[in-house]
């Protein structure tokens, strides 16, 4: 009997100490670790919309409660801005729309002062490979480059694919769902 | 034995994949280049040389009756602080390994070093062991690494070994080429310590 008690006893002190050194391990590690997600998970959006920065976009990044989700916790907006000089000269942050399969996440980074777009990057799809998976293409992201931000984007407006209207269709919508988000939060993502 | 011994033994004596033929799952999974090698190697290193010295301390509180499941709570507890840490500050490395840094809790020589050694030995011993026959362990890897790299990419540490032309092997960085690489490794070794005990064997006589 001393004996189960003292198994019990030692496995419950192990795995109390070991539980508690995880937590420990977990809370100083959280920055860091959201930080390198961003970082290579991200940076390569956010580079290649942005540019002529001299700040580090993923650690200058601003968090925008946008609303809350079912459950009721918030969903936030990250915003990256790419500032020179300390000033804030663009900012990129993702939108997203649906597309033929799904949503089309894009990142979308806009120069406010010149109400223009610097550029889109598309972070995730799920389109067709081949038809509407094309939006990954730089022929296509780039005719965005230097739209106005100011008035609705059309389809017309941009090097439409053939063959894949509809992943196209949910490309622009994105996009204007972002033009959408800075009006509401302009005040915000230009701090 | 002296502590030098204790740390040397990993290196040549014991070293994990070749000569107790433990550990295979990562060593074959994970050695499709120098650096995957490598960072599987240290992170392996650094949970057995913990988990060796706390398992040495703890041995005589441990029952004998639950001393396994006691290992193992220590052992997953380190696995998850390498994770965590690498998550923060090597996440390339991280994504590369993949499942493979959880899948160390579950690695055969972490358990078999606390079983058969830091459980009956004292903390000092004890590191020593675990740095050793971790380097050991990582220096394995790091070779076996690099030989499917030349090979199979044909870069070394990401750079480039042979001439523009060069068309690279691609069976070596797949599964079968895995085991390819170990049996030459396995067989070069094994031909290497052949030679060395014939050597010794005349030189007695």
């Amino acid at each position: 009997m001393r004996e189960i008690i003292r198994m019990v006893v030692v496995l419950t002190v192990i795995c109390a100490v070991s539980g508690f050194s995880l937590a420990l391990v977990r809370g100083f590690t959280k920055a860091p670790i959201e930080y390198s997600r961003l970082k290579f998970v991200k940076e390569p959006a956010v580079k290649a919309v942005l540019s002529g920065y001299d700040n580090d976009p993923i650690k200058d990044r601003l968090t925008i409660p946008v609303g809350k989700n079912k459950k009721g916790k918030p969903i936030n907006l990250i915003v990256f801005p790419a500032k020179k000089g300390g000033k804030t000269f663009a900012v990129a942050f993702e939108a997203s729309a649906a597309g033929y399969h799904g949503d089309i996440g894009v990142m979308v980074g806009v120069d406010p002062a010149q109400k223009k777009l610097t550029g889109i990057a598309i972070v995730s799809h799920t389109e067709t490979p081949g038809l509407g998976a094309r939006i990954v293409e730089p022929n296509f992201t780039a005719s965005f480059k230097g739209k106005p931000a100011d008035k609705e984007l059309k389809v017309g407006d941009v090097n439409a694919l053939s063959g894949a209207t509809v992943s196209t269709k949910g490309v622009v919508a994105a996009v204007n769902n972002a033009r959408g988000l800075l009006d509401k939060y302009r005040d915000k993502m230009l701090q | 034995m002296s502590l030098q011994k204790e740390f040397s033994k990993g290196l040549w004596e014991v070293i994990p994949p070749f000569r107790l033929v433990l550990g295979l799952c990562p060593t074959l999974a994970v050695t499709t280049s120098a650096e995957n090698g490598m960072g599987m190697g240290l992170a392996t290193t650094f949970v057995l040389v913990f988990s060796n010295l706390l398992v040495s301390l703890l041995r005589k509180l441990i029952p004998g009756n639950v001393r396994i499941a006691a290992y193992i709570v220590i052992i997953a507890s380190f696995v998850v602080i390498v994770e965590l840490l690498m998550q923060a500050y090597t996440f390339p490395l991280y994504q590369a390994l993949g499942i493979f840094i959880p899948l160390i809790v579950v690695n055969c020589i972490i358990l078999g070093r606390a079983e058969a050694f830091a459980g009956k030995r004292g903390p000092l011993d004890s590191i020593a062991d675990g740095l050793g026959v971790g380097i050991g362990y990582t220096i394995s890897l790091t070779v076996l690494g690099s030989f499917r790299e030349i090979i199979g990419s044909g870069t070394l540490w990401g750079l480039k070994v042979f001439w523009s032309g060069f068309e690279p092997f691609t069976f070596m960085v797949r599964a079968p080429g895995a085991f390819v690489a170990l049996g030459v490794m396995l067989a070069l070794i094994n031909f290497i310590s052949f030679k060395l005990e014939e050597r010794k064997r005349r030189a007695q006589s």
